[in-house]
């Protein structure tokens, strides 16, 4: 498949590497030498010099073969236009980044759909959801539903005192006989493993469980966790992400938000309702503190400088706080802060990245999630037409080691598989799968 | 710079205009051979001739009325209009005292719909659709009206039109002034036209309908009978007079858009809301109280309160039952009313809910500040920040009504001495006239009316009136130096 991504900057980038590990044929498109010098020196692609809103430029990338045409560029107005270049010079599938996110509005949309482009998305839009989900189920780190639910993954930190230590997974497996669950990640010192029977979890595992949605009390209170409800919210920095996640948290939580600049601020208090917004250094402990720190429930820290977001994170943490959240761009600290105790970490360019990597896929797979740091996707497949999948149990299917089918959706059923399970048609199965196992798992269930 | 020519052009051509309007009552007078056709065949011809002298002094059109000359043309429009307007009282003998001429003239132009005539039945047929005209000239305003028709004030209409309907924000429903003008009369003809088929239709004479239509709208409240609308104990023409005293009271651009079918955007004001809530909630606190307290019928209860809280609160001013005979602290209640007002770019007059809206947002969120010294804390109106210098306009406002209506109770009371009550008189006169809405307290409560007060008091009432339709600041802005220096 050739794919034209316009634009080679954070989710350029990411998004070539997660397509390139796919053998797919991509063209980056950027105005800069540099960024393009890197791409050509750390992935496998075709690079065009030139404004992607250039028919010349477009024509140069072979826009007219490719079935799928990227604009991640910075600017809107780029997007917007070269994906209605690329649209009529006849790319198949064209998507755009948009920072505006009332773009969105499925009126707005339609009439862009219209026009020849297929799809927007806005990588702080989505940044935003995503804090919101993750404030839902807060004693987690990370929250993913299939199916509606029938199937989510959660992620948890494996703390000192939580009771899964120095348990090893078949124990664990054996107490859990009254609901489903299942252990199907493990990340230990940034390394990916998918467990085995006989590992035993230690402090500081980063562990993802299978579960139904409606077991998910239940899991909470097996790993050790508090069900606590958020209620109020703290908010530091102002950056561009900290208005469409005030948007949407104050139609559920009472949000205070801390911002330095004056005009931010201003800007703020404009498209707000209900959020008191506070001029003030964000990282100042004695003005959280006189905000009312101690009695918030979540702390986001949304500043543009993913180290302050780290330190005021930890602070808050320090001040008791239950949840924390922090914006970390930079990929290197995700690990790092996990492990010294920043509950969550958001990281813009991968949420956006893993959105349109999902369009892509759309079609031939039905869903698709990257899990934080870990080095394997959640995948959906279905079971569309009889073939060797249905004729053998699962053990004697090969597989390949480096993925796991984590659960089994059969009409309203959930079913954890052993070796013996038999696979029918329409059956909807999970898979977690190490980037080296997708391409096989994607043929065997073609 | 003041440009007399420019004021006398605009003066001349409204009064022109308020001339054939006058002469427009004629064939009542013919038709119902009421005797009153030759005091208002003379008072028009002599209104049109005055304005047509005043026209043609300078005729030229103009290139820009300044912000001087638009507030000097607003007040000098209304005090000339309030001189031709009693015209009609004179000359057919009917109020031969140039006072009471004059308060009944101001009392009908600034839809107060206070009234000095002991016997209105008695008052000549045409004479008495005049006086329900005024009313319904001065309540859309006769500026605006002249805005939508004359095309004489070209570009510097905006500046009359801010003058004359003044209110914190005016929002334009058409880029043209003319083109949104000529929408909020067309509204307004539409409303009157639709009320007085109603009117006619649940059993009221034509003449009466077409009478009480022109009142209802304009938030006036004069009537053509003594008892004023209880005259009519119909509960379908009592209900009908209050939706319609309701919607006048009601932002004509909400009503715009109601008419265009876009609800969500009438139901996005945060006043239109306030006005729906208040009114509701006035209503189920007198109704209960009659019906629990008084042991009055429910349906009596709800309809007696139901007509006096809206026809008070959208400063109509037309009765139906004597509200300050209920209890005292109704009377209390209404006399808070008179300070209330409905929505801003209505007929109605008074304070305004958006400057109450405003205000009282503002004090609450003044406790959030003293919470939160840090915080940046906005007020905001139809989610929009109300900008700070129309937050100090409208405190400005409210304080100088409050100071105007204290100064002139005072006033009030050494003019009412005699008065077997001057105190609660004085001041029901005085909140009454500035706010445009007619039935007071005391001695002049909804079933008595104003010929009992002494000569110095309607001068000086008629004065709070206009100074109350014109929200204060177009006429006060005369009287600072400011505005009489060069520049």
């Amino acid at each position: 498949m050739k794919i034209v991504i316009a634009g080679a900057g954070d989710v350029g980038f990411h998004l070539a590497q997660l397509l390139e590990s796919e053998n797919q044929d991509i063209t980056l498109i950027d105005t800069n030498d540099e960024v393009l010098e890197h791409a050509n020196k750390h992935l496998d692609v075709l690079t065009v010099k030139g404004d992607a809103a250039s028919i010349v430029v477009l024509d140069n990338a072979e826009v007219q073969r490719a079935q799928l045409f990227l604009a991640v560029t910075t600017s809107e107005k780029t997007n917007l236009l070269s994906a209605l270049l690329a649209k009529k010079m006849g790319a198949s599938q064209t998507v755009a980044r948009v920072s505006n996110a009332e773009y969105l509005d499925p009126i707005q949309l339609k009439g862009f759909q219209e026009m020849g482009i297929d799809n927007l998305f806005s990588p702080t839009l989505l940044a935003a959801q995503e804090v919101d989900r993750l404030l839902q189920r807060c004693s987690f780190t990370d929250v993913f539903d299939f199916e509606d639910g029938k199937i989510s993954i959660i992620g948890i930190t494996i703390d000192r005192d939580s009771p899964l230590v120095n348990r090893s997974m078949k124990e664990i497996d054996k107490t859990t006989p009254d609901f489903l669950m299942k252990a199907i990640a493990l990340l230990r010192s940034g390394i990916t493993i998918i467990p085995n029977k006989d590992m035993v979890l230690k402090s500081g595992d980063h562990l993802y469980l299978m579960t139904k949605k409606e077991y998910i009390d239940q899991v909470t209170d097996f790993v050790g966790k508090s069900i606590q409800k958020v209620k109020k919210v703290m908010i530091a920095g102002g950056s561009p992400l900290a208005l469409p996640v005030a948007r949407i948290l104050e139609e559920n939580y009472k949000v205070t938000l801390i911002e330095q600049n004056n005009e931010s601020c201003k800007r703020l208090v404009e498209q707000l309702h209900e959020t008191l917004v506070i001029k003030g250094n964000p990282s100042n402990l004695d003005l959280l503190k006189e905000e009312g720190l101690e009695g918030m429930d979540a702390f986001i820290s949304l500043t543009p400088n993913s180290e302050t977001n780290i330190i005021t994170s930890l602070m808050a943490k320090e001040a008791g706080l239950f949840k924390t959240i922090a914006l970390v761009d930079n990929a290197v600290y995700t690990h790092v802060s996990q492990n010294i105790g920043v509950d969550t970490i958001i990281n813009k360019k991968v949420i956006a990245a893993n959105n349109i990597f999902r369009f892509v896929r759309k079609g031939k797979i039905e869903a698709i999630t990257s899990l934080h740091g870990v080095n394997a996707e959640v995948i959906e497949f279905v079971v569309h037409k009889s073939n060797q999948l249905t004729k053998k149990p699962i053990g004697k299917l090969h597989f390949p080691k480096q993925a796991l089918i984590a659960g089994i959706v059969r009409g309203d059923e959930v079913f954890i598989p052993d070796g013996d399970f038999q696979l029918q048609i329409q059956d909807k199965v999970i898979v977690l799968a190490m980037p080296e196992a997708i391409g096989k798992m994607e043929s065997l269930f073609q | 710079m003041i440009h007399l020519d420019t004021i006398s052009n605009v003066i001349g051509a409204i009064l022109v205009f308020v001339g054939s309007l006058m002469l427009g009552v004629l064939p009542f007078c013919i038709y119902f051979e009421s005797g009153d056709a030759l005091p208002i065949l003379y008072s028009g011809v002599i209104t049109m001739s005055v304005g047509a002298i005043l026209w043609w002094y300078k005729f030229r059109v103009k290139e820009r009325v300044g912000k001087r000359d638009g507030y000097l043309i607003v007040t000098l429009a209304w005090l000339a209009l309030s001189i031709v307007s009693m015209l009609p009282y004179l000359f057919s003998g009917v109020l031969p005292n140039l006072y009471d001429a004059f308060f009944e003239s101001v009392s009908g132009l600034t839809t107060t719909g206070a009234s000095v005539l002991t016997d209105i039945e008695v008052v000549p047929k045409g004479i008495l659709f005049w006086r329900s005209l005024t009313q319904w000239i001065g309540g859309m305003g006769i500026i605006v009206l002249t805005v939508a028709i004359l095309p004489l004030l070209g570009i510097g209409g905006v500046e009359l039109f801010v003058a004359e309907a003044p209110g914190p924000t005016s929002d334009k429903i058409h880029p043209r002034i003319r083109e949104t003008a000529k929408k909020l009369w067309l509204i307004y003809v539409l409303l009157t036209g639709i009320l007085t088929v109603a009117l006619y239709v649940f059993g009221m004479s034509f003449y009466d309908a077409i009478n009480h239509s022109l009142t209802t709208m304009a938030t006036g409240g004069f009537s053509t009978k003594n008892a004023s609308i209880a005259y009519y104990d119909t509960p379908a023409i009592q209900y009908t007079i209050l939706i319609f005293m309701f919607l006048a009271g009601t932002n004509y651009t909400v009503i715009y858009f109601g008419l265009k079918g876009r609800l969500k955007k009438v139901w996005s004001s945060d006043e239109f809301k306030t006005y729906v809530i208040l009114v509701l909630g006035l209503i189920l606190l007198t109704t209960s109280y009659l019906t629990f307290a008084l042991d009055m019928p429910f349906e009596r209860a709800f309809r007696d309160s139901g007509f006096q809280v809206v026809s008070v609160i959208t400063t109509t001013g037309f009765v139906s039952a004597d509200y300050t005979s209920w209890a005292p602290w109704l009377t209390m209640l209404f006399f808070m009313l008179l300070f209330v007002g409905a929505c801003a770019g209505s007929t109605s007059g008074g304070i305004k809910l958006i400057r109450h809206l405003v205000f009282f947002k503002n004090s609450i969120l003044e406790f959030k500040r003293l919470l939160h010294p840090k915080a940046m804390i906005r007020i905001k109106i139809d989610k929009q920040i109300v900008a700070p210098r129309i937050l100090t306009h409208v405190l400005v406002f409210l304080l100088i009504y409050l100071i105007t209506f204290l100064l002139g109770s005072l006033v009030m009371i050494f003019i009412l001495e005699d008065f077997e009550n001057p105190f609660l008189s004085a001041i029901g006169a005085v909140a009454t006239s500035l706010g445009n809405v007619g039935p007071a307290i005391g001695q002049l409560s909804p079933v008595d009316n104003f010929a009992q007060v002494p000569a110095a008091g309607k001068w000086f009432l008629s004065f709070l009136m206009l100074l109350g339709r014109l929200e204060l600041f177009t006429i006060l802005i005369l009287f600072t130096p400011y505005f009489w220096k060069r520049n």
